[in-house]
Formats: C-alpha cells, sequence, structure tokens
C-alpha cells in the first residue's frame, strides 16, 4: 500500500506512462528503503523528525526520483511503447470478440428455453426479450464500451488523443456496421437468429450514420471528462 | 543484496566518494532487471517484505566486458596523466 510520502510520486509515475507493477515494486522498495534510513540514524541517537528528514535527503527529492525513473525506456509500460496496440487495435478486436459472445449467449439462452424448459413459438416466455438484450448489447453496448474503455484508460494514462481518437472512430464505423435478428413465431417455430457485420444499403445513410456518432460521442465525452479530471486532480496536489 | 545494503555497500566500497541519492539505485536495478543481467526476488524476512538482487549469469559477462572496458580507458587516462 503506497504511504503518502510516495503517493504523489506514484501518480506522477503512472501519469508518465511508466507500468503499474514497476511503479508498484518501486513504492514499495522507496518506503522500506525510507524506513531502514530512519532507523539506522534512529540508531545513532537522533529524534525521530531529524531522522525522516535526512532520510528523506539520502533517498533523493520526488523530482529527481521521478526524472530517473521516466528516463527508463524498459519501465515504461506496453500501453505507452505501443499506444496503436493498446487504443486502437485491442478495443477494436475486443468488438468482434464482444458480438460473437453476445450471439452465442442468445443461442444458448434460445437452446436452454426451448430444450430444458418446454418453451415454444406459442410460449415463448421471456426468451425474446432476453434475446433483443443480448442483441442490444452486441450492436450497441459492446461498441460503446470499447471505445469508452480505450478513451478512459488513454485519458487515465495520460496518452496522446491521436490513438484512443482514431481507435473510436473505427470502433464506431465498425460498431454501426453490426447487424443481428431473431424471429421464433408460428412461421419459424424453430426460431432463426442472425448476425453480422457488414453494410445493409438501405440504412447505411441516417441510421448508420447516428449510430456511428452516438458511439463515437461517448468515447470522446469519456476521454475528455477523463481528462479533465486528471487534470483537476494534477492542479489540486501542486503546491 | 537488497537495495538498502546495496546502496550502503556502495558507500563503504567508495568510502563515500560516490555520492548519490539512494533511491536512484531502483530505477537502475529494475532496468538491469528488464535486460536479464540481474534476477529479483522477493522476501518476507522478520515481517518485513524485500526484495533482493543477485546478477545472472548474462549480467557476469556483462560486467566482464564493461570492466575490461573501464580499466582500458583507465589504463589510457594513466598513461596519458604520466606524460604530463
Amino acid at each position: 500500500m503506497t504511504t503518502q510520502r510516495f503517493a504523489g510520486l506514484s501518480r506522477r509515475l503512472l501519469r508518465a506512462g511508466v507500468a503499474p507493477r514497476h511503479v508498484k515494486r518501486l513504492i514499495a522498495e522507496l518506503e522500506a528503503h525510507f524506513a531502514d534510513i530512519v532507523a539506522e540514524l534512529r540508531s545513532t541517537g537522533r529524534s525521530q523528525a531529524e531522522s525522516e528528514s535526512q532520510a528523506a535527503i539520502r533517498l533523493g527529492t520526488e523530482d529527481v526520483l521521478a526524472a530517473n525513473i521516466i528516463a527508463r525506456p524498459e519501465l515504461q509500460s506496453w500501453a505507452r511503447q505501443w499506444p496503436w496496440l493498446a487504443f486502437v487495435l485491442l478495443p477494436l478486436l475486443a468488438l468482434p470478440l464482444q458480438f460473437v459472445l453476445s450471439m452465442l449467449a442468445a443461442i444458448g439462452v434460445f437452446n436452454f428455453s426451448t430444450r430444458v424448459l418446454g418453451l415454444t413459438a406459442l410460449h415463448p416466455g421471456a426468451v425474446p426479450w432476453v434475446v433483443g438484450v443480448l442483441q442490444t448489447y452486441g450492436v450497441w453496448i459492446a461498441p460503446i464500451l470499447a471505445a469508452g474503455a480505450a478513451c478512459f484508460l488513454a485519458a487515465r494514462r495520460g496518452a496522446p488523443a491521436l490513438w484512443p481518437i482514431v481507435g473510436s472512430a473505427l470502433i464506431a464505423l465498425v460498431g454501426a456496421s453490426t447487424n443481428a435478428s431473431f424471429e421464433w413465431s408460428p412461421a419459424v417455430p424453430r426460431g432463426a437468429l442472425s448476425g453480422g457485420i457488414g453494410f445493409h444499403f438501405p440504412d447505411v445513410g441516417t441510421a448508420m450514420s447516428f449510430r456511428a456518432a452516438f458511439t463515437l460521442l461517448i468515447g470522446l465525452a469519456t476521454f475528455l471528462w477523463m481528462r479533465r479530471r486528471v487534470n483537476g486532480e494534477n492542479q489540486a496536489r501542486s503546491p | 543484496m537488497y537495495g538498502y545494503e546495496l546502496a550502503h555497500a556502495i558507500r563503504e566500497s567508495t568510502r563515500e566518494a560516490i555520492s548519490l541519492g539512494e533511491g536512484v539505485l531502483y530505477p537502475a536495478l529494475h532496468a538491469l532487471e528488464r535486460r536479464g543481467f540481474l534476477r529479483a526476488r522477493r522476501r518476507t524476512v522478520s515481517g518485513r517484505t524485500r526484495v533482493y538482487y543477485a546478477i545472472t549469469p548474462r549480467g557476469n559477462r556483462r560486467l566482464g566486458e564493461l570492466s575490461g572496458e573501464w580499466h582500458r580507458i583507465a589504463g589510457a587516462v594513466r598513461a596519458v596523466l604520466a606524460e604530463t
């Protein structure tokens, strides 16, 4: 656990893109080192306050420590080293993955309801509603979550705005091109679930643009909100 | 050795000729570990968790190279100073 003494350094390192695992261990080591110096000085008869003050000098100022750590490229997080991977490619790949998982979940719910619970097209119970929720997740919520998460993490880590914006735009575009439908009626007693990623020409105009714009807007709003919050925290902590 | 012991050893072996913020040891240790020159092991001693560092065979080879380089440079500087 980070004590107040090194809390500022910890935040500063994380914002500068140092990998969280290095930050955690560095802070733990600095805390232990500080305690060792204090114990050493106390054993020579110095007071607690004087020992702590001397220990802080021996360890180095926060500026010196931060500069030395940040200057090491080996300690940077992978998101800082490959922002295109962290904030564009991975969120983009997470989108079809979430879509496929939501479709598989819908198939699972349908199969369970028909084979185990014995529901039919005439007595479907809550199946159409549950499948509808899963479809909504795959088509609407998954792109928003992918873009929002990329923007949230990018702003929190102080990453340049370019990559989350590019990532959000691509996610918004791909997300808007996903579609899914479910039909289960006496005419289709075995049910039909379809889903895919592609352009459906009568809908390309307004509907698709609206979905893309909505996802992009949520992503960018998340980025701006988080960045503003981080900046506010920094200003509040600066002397 | 863990960080505090290392800082203490540096101070003693250099007779305090090298004075550095002891905290700057840690980024160097982490970087050497990332390059495979050091191995870090977490151990709990007397209720306190410490990270002990040990040199790896690769680190030993690199140390040998750097020591050789240093001796060549130091020898050259000594030779130049002896002539003046």
